[in-house]
């Protein structure tokens, strides 16, 4: 399959993520969560709340009682918790180990956290374990890496990353094509 | 005396001001999205539907304005291009429906005591509860 496709076969979208982390914020804050307080937090309607939510009570992920009162069931709170270790690991990547600061690291985390595979996040808590297990060969690293001078001459033939055309090119290119305030300051 | 400042009720009532603009959008988007002879059972309530919650819309926004202010607009709307059977769509209208049901509801709540605005509100909620029923009683059959 290619592999844009998979997109479509994500268990959940961007959006349904941040109901199902409404709720379970909502539940953790006051003990309870209902459409309204979910459309509050999210800043959208309620009417597009109920619509949003219908495909995930049908999915089971999210149960509504006789009260009209939302929880998460095992399964959306399973989601849930996997999804925020997610965002954790990647904010902690991206902000304490590649320098991105820390409201740029939210942001990306947050585009990323739903859609890594649990696969990759695992080998991710792997690799953040062996940086934790050792502070000095961390600080070295991170010393070495801090050090490292991150300009580029463009010249791929050189350049011991890249193979026939400059990745970091490409990637000035896209940036200067962002609005300033979603670039990264680093 | 009403609970609510000016600022406050301006603020709740941009909330059911969006929440009906965003149903009129959807009603839109319904009355397109359902094909075949499904369309002949439920055109006309789409489209009436579409029809109400714009003219709701427009009287929030002159109540908003008869209280000094400009209506403020934010809504995120995403309709999928897929088509969907007449029950499916009316399902859709009632949760949207109810939703700004509730939203009155809610509102009268806070409004308490100021005559008009009271009064208004619930005229809108007998508007809604009407509006709701019917879409149950025509997915009962």
């Amino acid at each position: 399959m290619e592999i844009w496709k998979e997109f479509d076969q994500n268990v959940i979208t961007h959006s349904a993520a941040h109901h199902l982390m409404a709720i379970d914020d909502l539940m953790r804050r006051y003990g309870y969560a209902r459409v309204s307080d979910v459309a509050r937090l999210l800043n959208i309607t309620r009417g597009s709340v109920s619509i949003s939510l219908k495909p995930m009570k049908d999915a089971g992920l999210v149960i509504q009682d006789e009260n009209r009162h939302l929880r998460l069931s095992e399964r959306g709170q399973a989601l849930v918790d996997a999804i925020k270790t997610k965002r954790t690991l990647f904010q902690r990547l991206f902000h304490d180990l590649l320098g991105v600061d820390t409201e740029q690291a939210e942001i990306d985390a947050c585009k990323l956290e739903h859609l890594v595979s649990d696969e990759t996040a695992r080998r991710l808590v792997s690799f953040l374990r062996f940086v934790d297990s050792d502070a000095q060969q961390t600080r070295s690293l991170l010393k070495a890496w801090r050090r490292f001078d991150p300009s580029c001459e463009h010249e791929p033939d050189k350049c011991p990353s890249c193979d026939t055309t400059c990745m970091a090119e490409h990637l000035s290119d896209a940036a200067a094509t962002q609005p300033a305030a979603t670039r990264s300051k680093r | 005396m009403s609970k609510l400042t000016v600022e406050e009720a301006v603020a709740e009532l941009d909330r059911v001001f969006a929440e009906e603009v965003e149903a009129a959008i959807r009603y839109l988007h319904l009355g397109s999205a359902v094909r075949g002879l499904d369309r002949l059972l439920v055109e006309r309530v789409l489209k009436d539907g579409f029809q109400e919650t714009i003219q709701h819309a427009e009287i929030i926004a002159q109540k908003i304005r008869s209280l000094g202010h400009v209506p403020k607009l934010e809504i995120h709307v995403s309709c999928p291009a897929e088509p969907m059977s007449a029950r499916e769509a009316l399902r859709q209208a009632l949760l949207f429906e109810e939703a700004a049901l509730e939203c009155y509801q809610d509102l009268l709540r806070k409004v308490e005591g100021d005559v008009p605005l009271e009064e208004f509100v619930r005229s809108q909620i007998a508007i809604e509860s009407e509006h709701v029923a019917q879409i149950k009683e025509l997915l009962a059959g």
